[in-house]
């Protein structure tokens, strides 16, 4: 008999990844239920379009679980899902571009609308502000701000996803800081 | 206001805002922030980034969750099968006397399921092209240090 882990939180990635490739199809939708918010934040964080941001998502977990029998277990499964849904984000942006060069202009219309201010709370307001600077920041320095503040990774885990050493993650985040913090002044 | 202090609990701030400190480094921050006003700064628009993370769609888990699986069932037979060719090729390589350098062989002849990151292919269009962007990539950890400390003096200072 097979436990659903909705009963069972306390299994680890890496005992629902030993499942997984056994086949058992609840370990992998726990693995889904886990990391589905943050890949998704990541998507959007490079590509602004809430359909684009899901495809990649889709394809970024199909890509993972194909590969999960030669998932090594020198990164958490969660780094090594962010840095394939980094890659895809990013091949998928640079199909777009290649079918309509008009395809980032485009990202920017959305972006401005999703982040309609709400005209009551001006804490919302300052947040929402402080989101669209932030989304002007250069790639590196956005996903490095988003990736520890958002979810929490380690400098080391944003340096895997990023491509980067710890070191240029750390640079990167306390740049972006000082960006914003001058820009919201 | 000790600088050291500062550097400390500017490293912090992103998990005291999420509420993941322990005792000790949450009463350090508590007490930090009310008194430099610098690290509060800072603490504000960590707290406004973290408030105004994008909301997640709430069938997007269902959705991913139901192409995975059947997509699975597929990936198990060709995993099965990998597992099924290499012990085949294995066999047949004994009964005719060739030696293999490793089981692993097998493995990479299956082409196109397995997924390896290529590093240093992730980013295509380099940040250092993006106007006012700076490449933090080819640095020495010493210069980074060194930038990272100069980076919180000036935000610390306030000279910008
Ligand atoms: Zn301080």
């Amino acid at each position: 008999m097979r436990k659903n882990e909705r009963e069972c939180p306390e299994l680890t990635d890496r005992e629902l990844i030993g499942r997984g490739v056994k086949g058992d199809e609840v370990a992998l939708g726990v693995l889904v239920r886990r990391h589905q918010a943050a890949a998704y934040r990541v998507a959007l964080s490079l590509m602004q379009g809430d359909d684009m941001a899901r495809d990649v998502v889709q394809d970024s977990f199909l890509k993972a679980f194909r590969a999960l029998d030669r998932f090594r277990g020198d990164a958490s499964f969660r780094t090594w899902l962010l840095t394939i849904t980094a890659n895809e984000a990013r091949g998928a942006l640079r199909r777009q571009a290649r079918r309509n060069e008009t395809a980032f202009e485009e990202a920017g219309v959305v972006r401005s609308e999703k982040m309609a201010p709400d005209e009551t709370a001006l804490v919302a307001l300052e947040a929402d502000r402080a989101r669209t600077m932030m989304e002007n920041l250069p790639e590196k320095q956005r996903l490095s701000l988003s990736l520890r503040i958002e979810e929490g990774l380690s400098f080391r885990e944003i340096g895997r996803v990023i491509g980067s050493s710890e070191g240029a993650a750390r640079a990167n985040y306390f740049h972006a800081i000082r960006r914003l913090r001058e820009l919201m002044k | 206001m000790s600088s050291e202090n500062c550097a400390i609990v500017r490293e912090l701030i992103p998990e005291f805002v999420i509420n993941r400190l322990g005792e000790d480094e949450l009463g350090l921050v508590e007490s930090h922030i009310s008194d430099c006003f610098a690290c509060r700064e800072e603490f504000e628009l960590v707290e406004r980034i973290f408030a105004s993370r994008p909301e997640v769609p709430g069938n997007l888990e269902e959705s991913v969750t139901r192409v995975v699986i059947d997509d699975l069932k597929f990936s198990f037979y060709r995993w099965q099968w990998q597992a099924l060719s290499a012990a085949a090729i294995a066999a047949l390589a004994l009964g005719i006397g060739i030696s293999l350098d490793s089981p692993r062989n097998a493995a990479h002849n299956v082409p196109d399921f397995a997924y390896e990151v290529e590093e240093g292919d992730i980013w295509l269009t380099d940040d250092a092209l993006v106007a006012g962007a700076p490449s933090f990539d080819n640095l020495s950890d010493e210069t980074l240090a060194d930038l990272i400390e100069e980076l919180s003096v000036v935000t610390s200072g306030g000279t910008a």
